[in-house]
Formats: structure tokens, sequence, C-alpha cells
């Protein structure tokens, strides 16, 4: 596959305050990538700096070979559908969407023709002289798309574009996205901090946090095999236990040893245990492998969330049978269940659910101890 | 409670329009009188469109207000951008609050302020004249400023700013990206901002008042200098005119905004139904037809009368010229033509007006203007002369000074005639209802100290006058310097005090035309004014104390003067029989003249009674005026008649 953009070792900072601490990324033609993270984490930053509307400290963005730090906006084959659309009041859809050709001088039967056929192609055909303010913000997000496309950019970047959409709207646009992508071939650069819409679009998924990229993989890599707490966290649910490695594909954690699907790392290695709540299967006390007390349930609808305390550490697990609070329950692992991940800065800084609610816990202990 | 609420919103809409509603009843009025209404007449527009210097200043009121406001919106907007793009927020509010000084400043500041940096860089540059068009435009532009960033700023905040950002992304350079997003978006608040600063810079009197140079005069210093003798109804009639063109312009911007506003409720409710894209079009069209047509017309102005030509400075009480009005002869424009044909060359007379000696003294002190010709008063003349100001005139090129009376050379002013040329003259007498006022009264000073007619009689609110009325009457010397006569007079007017029923200026005419007083000191010429409006139960009369005050009016060349012997052509010019009546008859003061007090047309014009109250015996006159007129008083028994003066309308 072709490379279409490069980052080497970019940094920057905004007030003295880094912003972005060496990014080094390869973006592929034709690739449907996102950018994810946490709010500051520096991913919106990034995607100005592909646009032309920052520049990097250090570190060359390059794009197909050229280095095009220097390189201002309208010069640039990008073209960017903006968090708040960015569309021009005082000019119609029609206008819109033309804007970039008129800027370009394109003939008039042209231009008539490419609006007409880049409308349908966003389903809003028929909607050409309408006022951008009588649109509703799926429409509004879709004349932003249209008139980002028109002029044919070789990357589109998308900065999160459906953040202000009510949730029905977002997974509708979603596909249609994902839609327009195939369609198109045109690659795409998606910021979101949403870790559901992240895995449901992208061919590859850039998990960022200060200014720093975590992992980059398919979004089933991610999810299955998260390099370290922070990305097993901010993907899905995880509960992040303490465990070591007895040797390869045995591991120890809660007072207990697992067989699992890992392996290479030293002998008696401190190593973080990633286990998915929906991947727990709730047994009865004789055949769990450990045991716990049930301290809250949550319906969700398609299932339960139920936190277990299992010897003070406290378990999410989602399941479709239903259990009691104060149920004593037993827990059972399948070794593809587990995974194993190095230890690293973000260690127990998350994966404990006794956050999720106190109150509740001191109420069932007491009921415990009498 | 209701019912309540509506009198005093009613109340405060008639205290709010009452004096428009006025003005624009009698701008309609056939007769001249502010207080009797006489009938219906466009006399006052027909007089207006005639009257070729008011429209004259009305032109360079406009292109002033035309060229400051243009100019103040385009840095405005500017400036709002840039501020706007400040990241730092004390920055931001740093630049916020300096910009906003000139606006909370007080004007008069900002005026003097300005014209001492216009004098100081012009001195810095070696001009002698420092004070033009183009000081008056940076002064205008300067006041405009913060009104036009104050408008245009909200604008740039509510705008989204990823849009110029979206543009640049789109293929615009950043410069195009302004004029094809950021300017429509922001384009109500530059419009509001122009429409702002063209009315500011409109009325603005302050400031143009002392940024002005010689021979740029604006309508408001115009209007101002009319105090000499009254405002004539024309004025109401252009106030009028003006009102309604500032109304419109008010409405328009209104609506603008009204649009904007409904644009956003629209949004709100993401309507879904179709609208008619009318609104941002209809906008930019009226946007750039507006802004389109001021830069026409602007460059139009200032491409105009820029040929190369010969300009002579006259600075001139107002209406103290025969202007063209009323099928008179407008005598500068006459004088132009008079010029050209008989040297061949264009000249262009700058003509402008002041309403005191006092103004003008002070214009001239600044050293910042140049004027050639000037037309004082007396005592103003002696202390010009004393302050080395004036001059001396080369008679050679005035040939028709032959034809000033003998009785009016060798006045005291100007005791061997080297720097005058008499202009106007004027006897101060007193004016009286003859249907009140017993014929026995009359005489002397005496009606205004009469206890028959207390709460009638009118008194100066002017020192000089006012101590003047009560010295002629106890026999003293007016330009005496003896404190103790000077107290003298005080206790006078203080006796008279609670028999007078206002102490007055302009208001005279009104209250004498109208009936509300009987008794008033004024110039003869005036009498005439008052008694040709006076209302049906009014008969006013006048007669001459053996005491009392004569003025000479003299022209003169300043010694700033950049073309002396234009001048003194001018001056000549203004002597011959033509122009000379017709000034006389427009201002209605005697004129020293022999081709004017003798032309049997003059005589026949004004009337014998006129002529008897205007020009009264002169056997003795020089004598008589050198004894009673007014001179310069020394500092110290000005600031002691000052203070007499303050004590009297204290107690």
């Amino acid at each position: 596959m072709k490379k279409i953009i490069e980052l080497k070792n970019i940094t920057k900072s905004f007030d003295g305050e880094p912003v972005l601490k060496g990014i080094n990324l390869d973006i592929y033609d034709n690739e449907f990538l996102t950018l994810l993270g946490p709010s500051g984490c520096g991913k919106t930053t990034l995607l100005r700096l592909i646009g032309g509307f920052e520049t990097p400290d250090e570190g060359e963005v390059v794009f197909l070979g050229q280095v095009i730090n220097d390189v201002p906006p309208h010069q640039r084959n990008v073209n960017t559908v903006f968090q708040k659309y960015a569309l021009f009041p005082h000019l119609n859809v029609f206008e819109n969407v033309a804007f970039p050709l008129r800027e370009k001088k394109v003939p008039k039967d042209e231009i008539e023709k490419r609006v007409t056929e880049m409308l349908s192609l966003v389903a809003l055909s028929g909607f050409e002289r309408r006022n951008i303010t009588s649109l509703s913000g799926g429409q509004q997000q879709r004349v932003a798309i249209a008139r980002a496309l028109i002029g044919q950019p070789q990357v589109l970047l998308l900065d999160e574009p459906l953040g202000a959409l009510d949730l029905k709207l977002r997974k509708d646009m979603q596909v249609e996205l994902k839609k327009i992508q195939k369609q198109t071939g045109i690659t795409f650069i998606f910021v979101t901090h949403d870790q559901e819409e992240a895995l449901s679009m992208s061919d590859t998924v850039v998990v960022m946090s200060e200014g720093k990229i975590h992992q980059i993989g398919t979004p089933i890599d991610i999810y299955n095999e998260p390099i370290n707490a922070f990305v097993a966290d901010f993907i899905g649910e995880s509960n992040i236990l303490d465990g070591f490695m007895l040797e390869d594909f045995r591991v120890t954690f809660s007072g207990q040893t697992f067989d699992c699907l890992d392996k290479g790392f030293g002998y008696n290695e401190a190593v973080d245990v990633v286990v998915r709540p929906e991947d727990v299967d709730i047994v009865s006390l004789e055949e769990g492998q450990v045991a716990g007390v049930v301290t809250s349930v949550t319906f969700m609808g398609v299932h339960y969330e139920i936190i277990v305390d299992v010897g003070g550490f406290k378990w999410m697990i989602q399941t479709t049978d239903f259990v009691d609070v104060g149920e004593h329950i037993g827990i059972k692992l399948d070794p593809d269940a587990i995974h194993i991940m190095k230890k690293s800065e973000y260690s127990d800084l998350y994966g404990d659910y006794s956050f999720f609610s106190d109150e509740m816990e001191e109420a069932v202990e007491g009921e415990v101890k009498a | 409670m209701r019912p309540i609420a509506k009198v005093y919103t009613a109340l405060i809409f008639l205290f709010l329009f009452a004096p428009i509603a006025i003005l624009l009843v009698f701008s309609f009025n056939s007769g001249n009188s502010l207080s009797v209404f006489s009938g219906f007449s466009l006399h006052w527009y027909q007089e207006l469109l005639h009257d070729t210097n008011t429209l004259g200043a009305l032109k360079n009121t406009l292109i002033l207000a035309l060229s400051a406001s243009i100019l103040s919106t385009i840095l405005g907007t500017a400036a709002a951008v840039g501020i706007n793009k400040l990241r730092s927020r004390t920055m931001r509010s740093a630049m916020n609050t300096v910009t906003n000084i000139p606006m909370v400043n007080p004007d008069i500041i900002t005026g003097i302020s300005l014209m001492l940096l216009f004098v100081f860089a012009g001195r810095l540059m070696g001009l002698g004249t420092s004070l033009n068009f183009w000081t008056m435009l940076i002064a205008h532009i300067t006041f405009c400023l913060p009104y036009v960033i104050l408008q245009v700023l909200p604008k740039l905040r509510q705008m989204d700013k990823s849009l110029p950002e979206a543009a640049m992304d789109l293929g615009c350079t950043p410069m195009r990206a302004f004029l094809k997003v950021e300017l429509p978006e922001i384009m109500p608040g530059v419009l509001t901002g122009l429409i702002m600063a063209f009315t500011l810079s409109l009325d603005d009197f302050v400031i143009s008042y002392f940024t002005a140079g010689n021979g740029f005069e604006t309508l408001p210093i115009r209007i101002y200098s009319m105090t000499k003798k009254t405002v004539t109804p024309k004025m109401y009639a252009l106030a009028t005119l003006i009102f309604f063109a500032i109304l419109a312009l008010l409405i328009i911007s209104n609506l603008m905004d009204e649009e904007t506003a409904q644009e956003r409720r629209l949004a709100k409710a993401k309507r879904k139904k179709e609208r008619k894209p009318l609104s941002p079009q209809a906008k930019r069209t009226l946007a750039l037809s507006v802004l389109g047509g001021a830069a026409v017309l602007a460059l139009a102005v200032s491409f105009a009368g820029r040929a190369q030509q010969l300009e002579l400075n006259v600075y001139n009480w107002g209406e103290y010229i025969s202007d063209g009005s009323e099928g008179s002869l407008d005598t500068i424009k006459a004088f132009e033509k008079w010029y050209e044909e008989e040297y061949g060359q264009k000249i262009r007379v700058n003509y402008s007006t002041y309403a005191s000696n006092e103004d003008m003294y002070a214009k001239l002190k600044s050293g910042s203007v140049s004027y050639d010709v000037i037309v004082p008063s007396d005592y103003m003349i002696a202390r010009l002369i004393a302050e080395d100001m004036l001059l001396p005139l080369d008679y050679d090129n005035i040939p028709n000074y032959k034809y000033i009376g003998e009785q009016f050379r060798g006045l005291y002013y100007d005791p061997n005639d080297e720097y005058t040329v008499p202009y106007t003259y004027g006897v101060v007498g007193i004016i009286y209802n003859a249907n009140q006022v017993d014929e026995a009264d009359i005489g002397d000073w005496d009606l205004m100290w009469n206890p028959k007619y207390a709460g009638r009689i009118l008194q100066f609110n002017n020192s000089r006058d006012a101590f003047g009325t009560a010295m002629y009457k106890l026999g003293i010397d007016v330009n005496t310097g003896d404190k103790a006569q000077w107290d003298q007079a005080l206790a006078e007017l203080q006796a008279q005090r609670p028999m007078i029923k206002a102490y007055v200026m302009d208001e005279i005419f009104n209250a004498m035309e109208s009936g509300e007083a009987d008794i008033g000191a004024y110039y003869a010429g005036d009498y005439f004014t008052m008694a040709d409006a006076q209302a049906d139960s009014v008969d006013l009369q006048f007669y001459y104390p053996p005491a009392t005050n004569y003025f000479f009016d003299s022209m003169c060349i300043p010694s700033c003067a950049q073309h002396k012997e234009l001048a003194e052509i001018f001056i000549d010019y203004m002597l011959s029989e033509e122009a000379a009546i017709a000034n006389a008859e427009y201002i209605y003061y005697a004129c020293p003249n022999a081709l004017v007090y003798e032309s049997e047309d003059y005589i026949d014009e004004m009337g014998e009674e006129a002529m008897e109250i205007l020009y009264p015996p002169m056997d003795d006159f020089k004598e008589r005026y050198n004894s009673y007129a007014y001179q310069n008083l020394s500092d110290d028994i000005l600031s002691y008649m000052n203070e007499l003066w303050e004590s009297l309308k204290i107690n």
C-alpha cells in the first residue's frame, strides 16, 4: 500500500505547554484512520498540522514524499470537515458546495454538474436553494462533507464531525460516512473521543493521550490486545488486575493460577492482566475459580452490569443471567478471556470498579458482617 | 396603574420629539418669526436652495462625513480583526480600553488636543498653516474609529472561528478568505459602524471647530456662527431635511439588524420549511451598493476642484455678506466671476465664518490657520494692532476707499487709517412696544429703569453691553480705568435687577416680537427684523438715547495672510457699488460707503423711516464715536468688570 502522509517526530507546544511529544505516524492511501483519545490529547492539533493550520515546532509533515511543513492550507490537496461544520451562512447549500470550485475558476456548467452529483452522493438532492440555517444538524453535516469532497482531495480530515448529533443520527451518519469513504476511495483521517465510533468505522485506530501515540492497530487488535492499561481502559470496559507470569501460558492473579494464551515474559515477571467484562462466566461457587459477592446490579437493556467484590477488588461483569445483590457467586475464565500486558506507567490507575458506588459497598459490607 | 404608565410614556415621547416637531412646523412658516405661524409655505426651502454658502457648507459636511466614515470603517474593521486575533486576554482587553478612550473622552479635550498636535506637527514640518481639510478628516476618523470597532468586534466574536479556516481549506488565500467569508459575516456590524460614523461626523461641532482650517466650513460651524444675528428659518428647513435623511439611515440600519435577529431565531427553531434566500443576497447587494456609492462619491469629491487656481481665505461674521438668497446678489460668486474676467485667472474664495471677535482672535492666535481678509470689530482691531497681528494696507490697491465718508476715517482704533477699511457700523438704541409704553417716558436710558414697566424690561446678557447701559445713563466713560466708577455702574444695575424680565442676547427677538417684553436695547438694524415679525398686538418703535454705543466692523488683513494683494483687490471689490449695496441691504446695518448711503436705489429700497433710524444725524459722528465706542479695556479692569458682573448675576 502507498504511504500518503508520513508524520516524522512531530512536536508542538502552545505557550510553552507541550501538546504533541514526538509523533510518528504513517497514513496509507485509501485508509480510514481514526485518531482516538480523550480531549486534550493532541489529536485535533495533529489534524490541524495535516490541514496546514498549524506548523510543527520540530519534525516533518510529508505528503507523497514532499515535506509540506510550510505549505499553506489552500495549497494542500487536503480538505477538512470542521467540528461545527463551518458552513458559510451567507451562501445557500448549492453555493457552499460550489465554493471550492468557484475559487478554482471551474467552468459554470461543470460546477453545476459536479455539485448536483455531490449532493446526490450525500443524499441532499433538491436542497440546492435552501438556506444553511434552515437545515437540520445532520443535513448541515452532509453539506459540509459534500463541500469538503467536491474538490477531490486526496485526504479528507474530519474533526469530531458527529459530536453535535444525537445518538440515533450519529449511528446513521457513521454508516453513511463509511459508505462514502468506500465509494470515493479517499483517505479519511477521523478524529474522535468516542471509542465505539472509532471501532465501528476505522481500518486503523491510533490511540493517543497526553501528546503521545500509545497504539496503532486494527480495531480488533486494539480491543483484544491493548498494549497497556490506558488503552485497555479507554477502549471498552476492562478489569485490570495485578499478576505475574509463572511461565509461558501460565499466569497468577487473584490468588489463583490460570491458563492463558500469552508468552514471552520473564519468570515471575509482574504484569497487568486484562479481563473484559463480557468474557467472564458466572458459575456456582463450586465450579468457580474465584469466588465473590455481588455488590450492585444495573440493568442495561441487552445485559446486566454487575459489580462483584473478589477479596477487595471490584470486578465488572456483563451477563445476561440475573443475579441478586448479596449473592455469593463463582467466576470462571477461559484462557482466551485473559490478556497479559507489560507493566507501564498507567498500571494501577485503571481497571478497578470500586469507585462505582461506595455507599452500596458499605451497605453490602454491613450485611455480610451481620 | 396602566393609564398612568401610558400617560408617562406619552410624556416621554412628547419631551423627546416636541423640539423636532416645532422645528418641522416652523420650517414651513411663511413668515420669519419663531413665535407666530403665519401660514404654510415652502418659502424657506426655496431660500435654502438659493443659499450657495449654506449649500457649500452642506457639501463640505457631506464630503467630510463620507470620507471620514468610509476611512474609519475600513481602519476600524481592520483594527477589530486584529484585536480579535490577539491570543492573550489581557492584551485584548487592554487594546479595547485604549481604543475606547476617544469615545469617552470629552469632545472638547479631543478637539483641543488634536489641534495642538496638528499645530505642533505643522511647526515641526515648517508649515505656516497646519489646519486644513486633511487635519479635520484625521480628527473625524479619530473619533469615529472606536464606534466602528465597537460595532464590528461583537460580530467577529459571534462568528464561528473556523469559518475563515474553512475558506482557506477550500482554496482561499487568507485575504480572499476574509473578503469572501468573514466580511459577509460581519457586514451588518460594518454597515452599522459606517452609518454611526457618518452621523457622528455629520453633526460634530466641537472637534471640527478646533481642527477646521481656513476655507473649509462645515454646516455645524456655519450654523453656530450665525448667532451674531438670528438663525434664519431656512436653517429649520435644512435641519428638517437632515433629520429625515438621518431617520432614513436609522431605519435602514434597524431593518438590517432585524433581519439578522430573525435569521438567528430561524436557526434556533431549525425550521424545515423552505425560505426565500432573499436576505443574505439582498444584504450583500445593499452593503456593496452603499459602500460602492460612497466610494465613488468620495473619489469624485477628492478629484473635484483640485485644478490649480488662486485661493483667497476670507473669515467673516456669520450671515454678514449677501449670499444670493431672496434674489439678492451672491457677492462671493460675483467677485470670483469679476476677478476672472478682469484678470483672466480663476480664483476661489474660501469663505468661513465666526460667531464672536473672541472666537476669531483665538483662531488667529493659534497660528494654525491663514486668512487673508478678516472683519473684526473696533476694540478687537485695536488689540490686533497692538499685538502686531495686522498688516498695513496699501491703499493704492483699494481705490474705492475714496467713497468712505470723511466722518468714518481716523477713528480711534486706527487713527492714521493704516490698517482698516470700514465695512458696517451700528448704533445701539432702545426698542419698545408703543402699545404698552407711554410716549412721555421715552427718550433716554431711564426707560430701562422705569418701575412702571417692572418685569417687562430686557437687559443684555453680556457684561460689557449691560454695564454700558448703566454708564451711559450715569454719564460715565465706558472705557474708564477707575474702579469706583465701575462700582457705581454695578449699583445701578443692581437697582435695575428686580425690574428685569430676563438677561438676553438673541432671545430678544422672540421676546419683543411676541410682546412678552416691552423694552429692550439692541442694534438699529435688528430692530427692523423684529418689527417685520411682530405680532398683531405689538407695535415696536425705536429711539436713540443721547449717549449710546457705536460699533464699527472693518475689513483688515491679518499678518498671517498669504495673498495680501489679492486680499486688497477683494476689499476694493467689496467697496464697489454693486457689492456694497447688496451687502448693506442683506446685513441691514449702516454702511459707511457713500456709494451706498447716497444711492437713490438704496434709499428707495430701504425707505425713509429705515434710513432715518439706520443713519442718525452725522455732523459730530466722529467725536461721538470716539467718546462712546467701546475700547480695549486693560486686563485688570476687564477682570474687575467680569467679577462685578458675576456678582450681579449670582445675587
